[in-house]
């Protein structure tokens, strides 16, 4: 109690203050007995004056009361306590923060004879509080989430660790979580994974296993980060057969087209709740999210507590909606990379798949990508050519050709295309190049593609030869007859007049013949090199000129029953003239033919036998007598009768010794004949 | 040892004849195909020089047609075009390009008649 003697207005006003201040304000003796009880106290606990006053402090709850007469003690002691935080107990029994002031109260003699407690409500203030470390504790597991996701790239690993996120109980605490994804084209929403225990018991048995193995939220997604990926649990399974139609009323559909999470309290209350989905997952209550990325749904996380009932509250679907958006970007981007690698894929497959031979090079000429027809081109292994200098692979020089179009492309950085003939791959190569520029519009590199027109080429190059040899032969014997003749008569005669002149006479025509003779020498230089380009030998694989020569036989062969066979096993390259060696062997395919006459059989072979290719050709004809044989080779020897001008085995001969070749035959009469065409494989002329 | 020598060019003709004749042969000639073939048969020769060109017929025509006649009768194709890489000149003994120096067509002809 307060003394009073001195100044009883004082004390009055002091009264009438207190009873009317806000805060509630108790005054209690040193046993804690309530002395005074003002009217913010009765508002606070609920107590009023009557009863509260005489009694122990009715606002400490029970099992603060120790606590609370050990604060007594220190008053007793002479503290002050100030702003401390406990809790109260209304009279109703519930629970509020508070905020705490206690002094001494003193006698005239300084004593400490009760104290002074002023009280305040802080309940709201501790709420706002909580709240904001609960929300502090989401935002650094969304973070924690959304940053181990944005390290996934892979669709799949990314959608089962949100759902993980989504049910773990460090993580968004639901019990099951279904992703469904939005299928544009076929305008449903369709499960693509679920992750949720299957029972009850599958529950109780992965609960105690996880607080058993105390594994966080941060090991489970980096074991899904790693691991193995499976799709085959029930919810899996369940979730990958569910295809719900947006065309449809229902709380999934409209999650997508409101782009609004919903919460299902009761699915019999909710005449929109899709039942069939419902009674598959079997499940009371459950909550939608959207997942919405760049103002677009892409998919919905449907979430339930199924096994602890526990209903979903405001906070719940609230966290969820954060960390549905905090994840929406996420999935895109996984999305879009998964289609970018399947184009790529794509992109991939057809650049092998091209027959040109593609690559790509630095500004540096290093290769640094190149298709399977290169490889395969070059008969070396992509690891043989990648990293290595263009020209080293292609012309096996040290430094680039200057005609090459690449060299150009790098050195002008423009596009070229044009033809080069390459020795060293036996081929000539339309090529054409064309620079790289990064996005900043450095030049980084070419990108070329060569075409094998080698046998283009040699077509047209036959062609034109062809032509140029009717045009020049025409014009070459033209001139030879014109010219070629007087020249002869002008130099044959002055010779003549030489032999039977005398002095300088004898002189002039000497002067005569000899500068006919030069003439004549020029004329013919003129017209050898008119002839020069009528006969070339090309590198020709002898195994498919045979293809070829046989190919044309081929109607003939059918018409008269014969069998032809071929065991070609020279695969040799051969310096021949390859015209002159088809009509060869055509010459000794058609007698063989003409010997058997019907129903018969022809044997080609082709190997290789000491320096020489061989081409054996044999049938089952009528053969040759040895009195023939020694003759068939001669001019206009035939035995088959009028039609034939008996030239053709004589030119056979003739053409392969001018390959500095020979023919062999060997024949037995009514058995057939074995003709044997050696050609030198290392013939350069 | 007669030689027919066919060639539609007069001069050579005579050249050839004037020639061939201080060599020691009996030289019959023929101006074109019709002539040649007549010749053949008339004077029967131990030796023919062939021109290719000539304005009748082809050279390589009366070839074959007198090696259907007289298979080991040497001939000598005498052209002012070469044709030495032709297949069907190949059927002749022998194969030169006319020139002002007679002396390579000499020595076949004492060769092919030796």
């Amino acid at each position: 109690m307060v003394d009073n003697r001195q100044a009883p207005e004082v004390k009055e006003n002091l009264e009438g203050i207190i009873e009317n201040f806000p805060d509630a304000i108790v005054t209690f003796d040193l046993d804690g007995i309530v002395t005074s009880w003002n009217k913010g106290a009765e508002k606070m606990y609920g107590f009023t004056k009557e009863e509260a006053v005489g009694r122990f402090l009715p606002f400490v709850p029970g099992f603060l009361v120790v606590a609370e007469k050990e604060k007594i003690d220190r008053i007793k002691d002479g503290d002050i306590l100030k702003d401390y935080e406990t809790v109260r107990q209304k009279k109703d029994g519930t629970i509020l923060d508070a905020s705490l002031t206690l002094s001494p109260i003193k006698d005239a003699e300084g004593k400490t004879v009760g104290a002074i407690c002023i009280s305040r409500d802080i309940s709201e203030k501790k709420r706002i509080e909580k709240e904001l470390v609960k929300r502090n504790q989401e935002l650094s597991r969304l973070f924690f989430i959304s940053s181990a996701m944005r390290g996934t790239i892979e669709l799949d690993r990314l959608l089962r660790m949100i759902l993980t996120a989504v049910t773990m109980s460090d993580g968004l605490g639901f019990n099951r979580a279904i992703l469904f994804l939005v299928d544009d084209d076929k305008g449903c929403l369709k499960g693509a994974l679920g992750v949720g225990p299957a029972s009850s018991e599958e529950a109780f048995q992965i609960w105690s296993r996880l607080s058993l193995e105390k594994k966080t939220l941060s090991d489970i997604i980096r074991d899904i980060e790693t691991g193995p990926l499976r799709k085959e649990s029930f919810l899996d399974k369940l979730s990958l057969s569910i295809e719900i139609p947006l065309s449809e009323e229902t709380i999934l559909a409209k999650t997508v087209k409101e782009k609004r999470p919903f919460n299902v309290q009761n699915v019999n209350g909710e005449p929109l709740s899709d039942v069939i989905l419902s009674q598959q997952v079997g499940t009371q209550a459950y909550a939608v999210a959207p997942l919405v990325s760049r103002d677009k749904v892409i998919g919905v996380i449907w979430v339930d507590n199924q096994f602890n009932k526990r209903p979903i509250l405001e906070e719940d679907m609230r966290f969820l909606s954060a960390f549905s958006n905090q994840v929406a970007s996420v999935v895109e981007s996984a999305r879009l990379f998964e289609q970018i690698a399947l184009a790529e894929q794509e992109l991939e497959n057809i650049f092998e798949s091209i027959s040109d031979k593609v690559f790509f090079t630095t500004k540096d000429y290093v290769i640094r990508k190149i298709n399977k027809a290169v490889s395969e081109r070059l008969g070396k292994a992509p690891e043989e050519i990648i990293g290595k200098k263009c020209y080293e692979v292609f012309h096996n020089r040290k430094e680039p050709r200057r005609r090459c179009p690449h060299h150009k492309t790098i050195a002008a950085k423009k596009p070229f295309a044009g033809e080069l003939e390459e020795p060293y791959l036996g081929g000539t190569f339309l090529t054409s190049s064309s620079p790289i520029f990064d996005s900043t519009g450095e030049f980084i590199g070419t990108v070329n593609v060569m075409r094998d027109i080698t046998d283009i080429k040699t077509l047209q190059q036959q062609l034109v030869m062809k032509q140029r040899m009717a045009a020049l032969g025409e014009v070459a014997a033209r001139v030879a007859h014109d010219i070629r003749n007087p020249l002869v008569s002008i130099g044959g005669f002055a010779r003549r007049l030489e032999k039977s002149l005398e002095g300088d006479l004898k002189d002039y025509a000497a002067i005569i013949s000899g500068e006919v003779a030069g003439l004549e020498k020029i004329l013919g230089e003129i017209l050898a090199y008119v002839r020069g380009v009528s006969l070339e030998k090309h590198m020709v694989n002898i195994d498919s000129l045979i293809d070829e020569v046989t190919d044309v036989m081929k109607s003939e062969l059918d018409e008269k029953r014969i069998v032809l066979l071929k065991d070609l096993h020279a695969s040799s390259e051969v310096h021949v003239d390859p015209g002159n060696i088809r009509e060869a062997l055509l010459n000794i395919l058609s007698n063989a033919i003409h010997a058997i006459g019907n129903d018969g059989t022809i044997v080609v072979k082709t190997y290789l036998k000491k320096g020489y290719t061989v081409v054996e050709i044999k049938d089952t004809g009528c053969g040759i007598s040895d009195e023939v044989l020694p003759f068939i080779f001669d001019p206009f020897f035939t035995t088959k009768g009028s039609g034939n001008t008996g030239l053709g085995l004589t030119i056979t001969h003739k053409i392969i010794e001018k390959h500095d070749g020979r023919i062999e035959v060997e024949s037995k009469p009514h058995v057939g004949s074995t003709f044997k065409v050696f050609l030198p494989f290392k013939s350069e002329k | 040892m007669k030689i027919l020598v066919v060639d539609d060019d007069l001069h050579i003709q005579r050249l050839y004849k004037e020639e061939l004749t201080e060599e020691g042969y009996e030289i019959v000639v023929a101006a074109n195909g019709a002539e040649a073939m007549e010749m053949f048969e008339k004077e029967n020769p131990d030796l023919v020089t062939l021109d290719i060109r000539l304005p009748d017929v082809d050279g390589i025509h009366l070839l074959r047609q007198m090696k259907e006649k007289k298979p080991k009768l040497p001939i000598i194709m005498s052209t002012a075009y070469d044709y030495r890489d032709d297949f069907s000149v190949w059927a002749s003994e022998a194969y030169i390009v006319k020139s002002s120096d007679l002396a390579e067509l000499k020595s076949m002809i004492k060769k092919l008649l030796s």
